[in-house]
């Protein structure tokens, strides 16, 4: 802007010293020289901005074009799959029963049904083996806390997603607390703290999605290289957080325990750790409900739960059965995620968040946390 | 031999703040020392060179004879700011204190003798906190913060306490209360305690010596006896000090005159 004033007045001087040539704007008898100098300047600085405008709107346009032709979008001919694309939709919602005239769109209660056959069915949200063997009503506290998987394995394929949230988490998390530690410049002097943070940074820089192809060679395709993938994304990224966490601490408590003669590791514990103990739960809690979000998408790529679930229905093209499936993570996620910030809430003094508000930012979360 | 010898202490920020200007005194095993001055007059810095907090531009401190260059449990510190560890309990806050006389794993674990522990609650005891043992210390009043302060600097059975203006955040009330904990502690223990304070009132209530400090420079080091309004306008200069002494046994009148008197001449 201001290099743009600039070149008005100096483009201002020189009609001046030609003694007024003539301008594009017509010239009005009766307004001031002073005001006519603004309006031309103020008319010549919109020209210039459409002209910029116009410049990156076709800028943008001809990369977005380009774009298009790259996806082969022009061959794509997108209509005349709508047809398939609309069956499609009425099996993911068989509970939408369109009519020919108002209201269009009827409920038949029964097409739910459908969904609760395949999440029985395929035991998602519970195990209906589990207690098989549960003879008397003492048998199933007992089944509960020593069959396979505990708790866990009481909630069927839902149970293996949450199963490898949990185990990474907690396999990722003392690595996560020495490297986070390790990682503040208050811990180890710089540049050695580099050490750390640049293997953090490392690790965050590769998605967990791409971990787990990293590790199939050692775990195979499965629950146990999903696991892996998850610890070592936990370790950047709960790392971090840690490091973060822990350059924010007061100096006072530090210098306390120095006075009272604390050594090095007294220090740190003491000083600085006792300080952000309460943020390292939320922050552990909030990289849990990430990691249970990560367990979905990897079971895609094979690692088991309820994403490898869902891409052996996408690929029977049984919509509804996805559908299905879409809806046990749905109540997986959304519960995981109410227990995770009513707890973190409850550590931290806030207030929790509300079942609205945490039902409106799911898609965001799910996608972010596919990348993580 | 005193118990602290400081002598020729110089203390420069950067290039040229002087903090604390050739400052030299010698105090005796068990002595109650105030050391006063407005903000920025070196209190804080003499009292961090002392703990070793901030290390000295030149001259030397001896605790005892020693040379004083790290921190040590033989120089308990207690901070304007508390600096207790609020998540922690006031019992583990004061067995911080016995920080230097236990491996890492025993502090950790609290596996520490139970003579220890017996001494962080007697420590809590001396400062009336003996039933808030077990409370939350950030949960706790700015008062009874700065007593599990004390106490932790109990624990740690110093051969020196010092106190960085430890009233300063608190309401009137709480600081009678911590001084007068602190006084009852280094007198039952014959500990030797240096206190900063800007306030007069409470140091000629409590103080039995006086250390004044102005820009840094020593202006004053003598007992109650000797520390009068004089004295006082020395240290704190042309400021208004009707606001800093009032309501203490002497009169108006003589507080007025102190002042023109001053304004004439030097007091030292």
């Amino acid at each position: 802007m201001s290099e743009g004033a600039g070149t008005a007045d100096r483009s201002d001087d020189r009609t001046r010293t030609d003694g007024g040539t003539a301008d594009t704007a017509p010239r009005s008898e009766t307004v001031s020289d002073d005001v006519q100098t603004r309006f031309d300047r103020i008319a010549k600085s919109r020209r210039r901005r459409w002209i910029g405008i116009s410049a990156v709107v076709a800028v943008v346009g001809y990369m977005f074009i380009n774009a298009l032709q790259a996806v082969e979008w022009f061959d794509a001919n997108l209509t005349q799959y709508l047809p398939t694309f609309a069956e499609a939709l009425r099996d993911f919602f068989p509970f939408l029963v369109i009519l020919d005239g108002f209201p269009f769109i009827w409920i038949d209660w029964s097409g739910f049904g459908q969904y609760w056959a395949f999440i029985t069915e395929q035991n998602l949200i519970y195990d209906d083996e589990f207690f098989a063997d549960a003879t008397s009503l003492v048998d199933y506290p007992i089944t509960l806390l020593t069959g396979p998987g505990g708790p866990l394995g009481v909630l069927g394929v839902a149970g293996e997603t949450l199963a490898m949230g949990i185990a990474g988490t907690l396999m990722g998390l003392p690595f996560a607390l020495l490297f986070g530690v390790l990682g503040s410049g208050r811990v180890t002097r710089f540049p050695f703290n580099f050490i750390f943070r640049g293997t953090m940074s490392a690790i965050r820089a590769i998605p967990a999605l791409i971990w787990a192809l990293i590790f199939v060679p050692l775990g195979g395709i499965g629950a146990t290289t999903a696991t892996l993938a998850i610890a070592t994304d936990t370790i950047g990224n709960l790392g971090r957080l840690y490091t973060d966490e822990l350059e924010e601490i007061e100096d006072g408590p530090i210098e306390a325990i120095e006075t009272a003669g604390g050594d090095k590791r007294q220090v740190v514990t003491f000083g600085m750790l006792s300080q952000v103990s309460t943020p390292f739960i939320a922050w552990t809690l909030y990289v849990f409900e990430i990691n249970v979000r990560i367990a979905v998408t990897l079971g895609i790529i094979g690692g088991g739960g309820l994403g490898q679930v869902l891409v052996v229905q996408e690929g029977l093209f049984a919509y509804t059965n996805m559908m299905a499936t879409i809806l046990v993570i749905l109540v997986l996620i959304i519960s995981v995620e109410l227990f995770s910030q009513r707890l973190r809430a409850r550590i931290r003094g806030d207030e929790p968040t509300g079942f609205i508000e945490l039902l409106k930012g799911f898609p965001r979360r799910m996608a972010e946390s596919a990348l993580k | 031999m005193s118990r602290i010898a400081v002598t020729n202490l110089t203390k420069v920020y950067g290039d040229d703040t002087i903090a604390l200007d050739d400052v030299s005194f010698e105090i005796d095993e068990g002595e109650f020392v105030i050391v006063l001055g407005v903000s920025g007059s070196g209190k804080s810095t003499l009292l961090r060179c002392l703990s070793s907090l901030t290390s000295p531009t030149e001259g030397t401190i001896e605790i005892d004879g020693d040379e004083v260059t790290q921190t040590h449990d033989d120089i308990a510190m207690i901070f304007q700011q508390h600096n207790i560890i609020g998540q922690m309990t006031a019992y583990s806050n004061a067995l911080s204190g016995s920080l230097s006389r236990s491996d890492f794993v025993e502090s950790v674990f609290q596996l520490q003798d139970s003579a220890e522990k017996y001494r962080a609650l007697e420590a809590l005891e001396t400062v009336g906190l003996l039933e808030e043992a077990q409370s939350k210390a950030r949960n706790m009043s700015g008062g009874q913060q700065q007593r599990v302060g004390i106490a932790r600097a109990l624990v740690q059975e110093p051969r020196v306490m010092l106190a960085d203006e430890p009233v300063a955040s608190l309401d009137p009330g709480s600081s009678q209360q911590v001084m007068q904990y602190l006084l009852e502690a280094s007198v039952d223990r014959d500990l030797t305690t240096m206190i900063s304070l800007h306030e007069v009132n409470l140091a000629r209530k409590f103080g039995e010596r006086f250390i004044g400090l102005r820009d840094g420079k020593k202006v004053f080091d003598g007992y109650s006896e000797d520390f009068t309004i004089d004295i006082i306008d020395e240290i704190y200069g042309d400021i208004d000090i009707d606001g800093i002494v009032a309501e203490d046994g002497a009169d108006t009148n003589e507080t007025e005159t102190g002042k023109r008197a001053t304004k004439g001449g030097s007091a030292v």
